[in-house]
């Protein structure tokens, strides 16, 4: 038997390893993201323009349409694949995600009562609308969180209640969603579905901007409790003997992952399935210590998005499919493996 | 702590790319601005107008817009004889009604993805309702090109939606002439076809998946059927009409066997896939159809749509059906 100090330190090393690779993997797709398109710029190009030496018109298209949409597809991969980490280890339950436990519908569902009392109609978002959907998202996304964990609560929350509850939470939301739908404009009704399927096609820097300081603030936040994560996976009678205030921390820890999962919803939609499928990945790449597995699942989860979005915008070119469904179908196939297997 | 130096470079990245982007942001706004000066300064016989869109946006047409697009409103493009550089499509097709006028023109798609706007380099584009900009979109295709949107409302008349497309054109008078041909073209017709039938009743039906669908009394080709042309509406087509705002609303085989219709109007779109409805029972005890009052039309027809060339080209068939 190696000395544990070993095996740490060879995890360790592992983990970097593959946070280098992912790190490389990402850049890499961000350049052939940049570089395709219904127009395709050459890489001579696109470093041309960069350097501030290109024409107008490909600068148009590299830093209003493609770069914000690569830089969405980052944040919202990373902030939902972090938001399924933590939900998995506060519920011990490898099929927790926010889509599936009804956070995703949550948020939808406030963004979309919000668009119909306030606006009338999709078409009238304002810009200050852009910053006030994130709110918007996240109160829905916490009305959510509040009715699982007042509904599971028995003494203390066992954490397959937590998943049976979320499943039902996420049906009521999508019947309301549903039911608000169905009364607004025929037109809206089919925009509104694209917009819940997940979709960032008309990303642009303000909706970056809404959503990085969640994702800046959020996700560092997350990885630096790692201690209290992996604590929590000891079970609740361990962790409470170790000293831990374990209902508190899953408490605050369920309020980083709904916030995550909040935001993201707001400016990209019901996006799922990341949450679900990165961090098993990651677990069975680096192990299951959260200090080195969260980091890596993030990167995944926006390397995911990133190539599900770049698949999506190119491969029916001109027409583009919603990231959402790429997403779920790479995500679902993975998912079924998964179920396969075991 | 290791894993700090991680999420620092992370966190740097993302920083690197926006402050990379917000400088080219600055500079590219300066070089539109210079443009659109010059553009102002070369004042022809027509002149380089600022107009008030639907929604409120000040848009600045330019002097003769060269390559337009103008999804879904190519109707009106082509009757005040205007190509525009892109036109409208689906997964299964386009207007084939207007390719008179439009063969050659490249498609795009319905739903005008950014990059596929751009890149036609269109110098206008002219957008059909509000839906189509929601959220931050219209400042997205502003940034192509001078966005102008149409209509604010679901559905728009098509009268006002000509006479305001010949506005933002500069051709005010040609819509005006186009619009004034068409309502003598339309009372000659309906004197003719008064004639013909006096006030038997006609309906409009679009069979498409299997399914049945019935014209709306006031919009598309119940608009210009019972409006335009005084065809009396079957006492099914009225009371459906006053429950819905689409244009075309699902109708039963039984609620079918209640239309007491003179004559039908029937735009087939399973005619390759087979149509088994039409062999249905119900169907064939339709009394339109079993008096061999039912005129067929493919889906290439222009009854699915609502413009001037449309609506002209309904009325031509009406004729050619009704007036024997």
């Amino acid at each position: 038997m190696k000395p544990l100090k070993e095996l740490g330190a060879k995890h360790t090393k592992k983990a970097w390893l593959v946070g280098i690779i992912l790190f490389l993997a990402i850049i890499g797709t961000i350049l052939v993201n940049l570089n395709l398109g219904v127009i395709s710029i050459p890489p001579l190009e696109v470093v041309k323009t960069f350097l501030g030496l290109g024409d107008e018109y490909n600068s148009m298209v590299l830093f209003h349409f493609r770069l914000p949409r690569i830089v969405i597809a980052l944040l919202i991969g990373a902030a939902m694949a972090i938001s399924g980490a933590i939900l998995q280890s506060i519920t011990n339950n490898e099929l927790a995600d926010p889509g599936i436990i009804g956070i995703n519908a949550g948020a939808g569902f406030a963004v979309v009562l919000y668009i119909y009392l306030f606006q009338n109609s999709m078409a009238e978002v304002s810009s200050i609308s852009t910053f006030l959907l994130p709110l918007t998202a996240l109160t829905g996304a916490m009305v959510a969180a509040i009715l699982i964990y007042l509904i599971s609560w028995k003494k203390g929350i066992s954490p397959i209640r937590l998943i049976l509850v979320g499943i039902g939470i996420n049906s009521a939301f999508a019947a309301l969603i549903i039911m608000f739908q169905l009364r607004m404009d025929p037109n809206d009704f089919t925009r509104a579905t694209v917009w819940l399927s997940g979709n960032i096609a008309g990303a642009d820097w303000t909706y970056v901007l809404a959503l990085l300081p969640w994702v800046l603030i959020l996700v560092p936040l997350a990885i630096s409790l790692s201690n209290m994560l992996n604590t929590l996976q000891l079970g609740d009678d361990v962790a409470k003997s170790l000293g831990a205030r374990v209902e508190r921390n899953r408490l605050g820890l369920l309020f980083i992952a709904v916030a995550l999962a909040g935001a993201s919803v707001s400016v990209g939609g019901g996006i799922a399935f990341v949450g679900l499928v990165t961090p098993h990945l990651a677990k069975k790449i680096v192990g299951p210590v959260h200090e080195l597995f969260l980091p890596i699942t993030a990167l995944m989860g926006a390397l995911l998005l990133l190539l599900s979005d770049t698949i999506g915008r190119n491969i029916l070119s001109p027409s583009e499919i919603p990231v959402g469904l790429i997403v779920s179908l790479v995500g679902g196939s993975y998912f079924v493996y998964l179920l396969m297997k075991s | 702590m290791k894993n700090n130096k991680l999420y620092i470079l992370m966190t740097l990245l993302v920083f690197v790319l926006l402050l990379a982007a917000c400088g080219n942001d600055d500079e590219n706004n300066n070089e539109q601005t210079e443009q659109n000066e010059k553009t102002a300064d070369q004042a022809e016989e027509k002149t380089e107008r600022t107009l008030t869109d639907a929604m409120g946006n000040e848009v600045t047409i330019p002097a003769e817009p060269k390559s337009v697009i103008a999804s879904y409103l190519e109707d009106y493009l082509v009757a005040l004889g205007i190509t525009p550089v892109a036109q409208w499509s689906v997964s299964n097709g386009i207007q084939d009604y207007l390719q008179g006028s439009l063969e050659g023109v490249p498609t795009i798609p319905y739903d005008l993805p950014l990059e596929s706007v751009a890149s036609f380099k269109p110098d206008l584009i002219i957008m059909d309702s509000a839906g189509m900009v929601e959220g931050n979109k219209y400042d997205q295709y502003n940034k192509i090109a001078p966005t102008y949107v149409i209509g604010s409302e679901q559905n728009n008349d098509w009268r006002d939606e000509l006479l305001e497309i010949g506005k933002v054109f500069g051709e005010e008078e040609k819509a005006e002439q186009v619009l004034a041909d068409y309502e003598e073209k339309a009372a000659a017709a309906k004197e003719e076809i008064q004639a013909a039938i006096g006030d038997e009743s006609a309906a409009a039906l679009w069979l498409v998946s299997n399914t049945f669908y019935i014209v709306s009394e006031n919009l598309s080709s119940g608009d210009v059927m019972y409006g335009d042309l005084g065809l009396t509406a079957p006492n099914v087509v009225q009371e459906i009409s006053a429950n819905t705002e689409a244009n075309w609303s699902e109708i039963s085989l039984e609620k079918l066997a209640e239309l007491d219709a003179d004559h039908i109007f029937l735009v087939n779109s399973d005619k390759g896939t087979g149509a088994e409805m039409l062999q249905d029972d119900i169907w064939q005890n339709i009394p339109a159809v079993k008096n061999g009052n039912i005129y067929e039309y493919e889906s290439t027809s222009s009854w699915l749509y609502t413009g001037p060339i449309a609506s002209t080209q309904m009325i031509d068939n009406i004729l050619n059906d009704l007036v024997k």
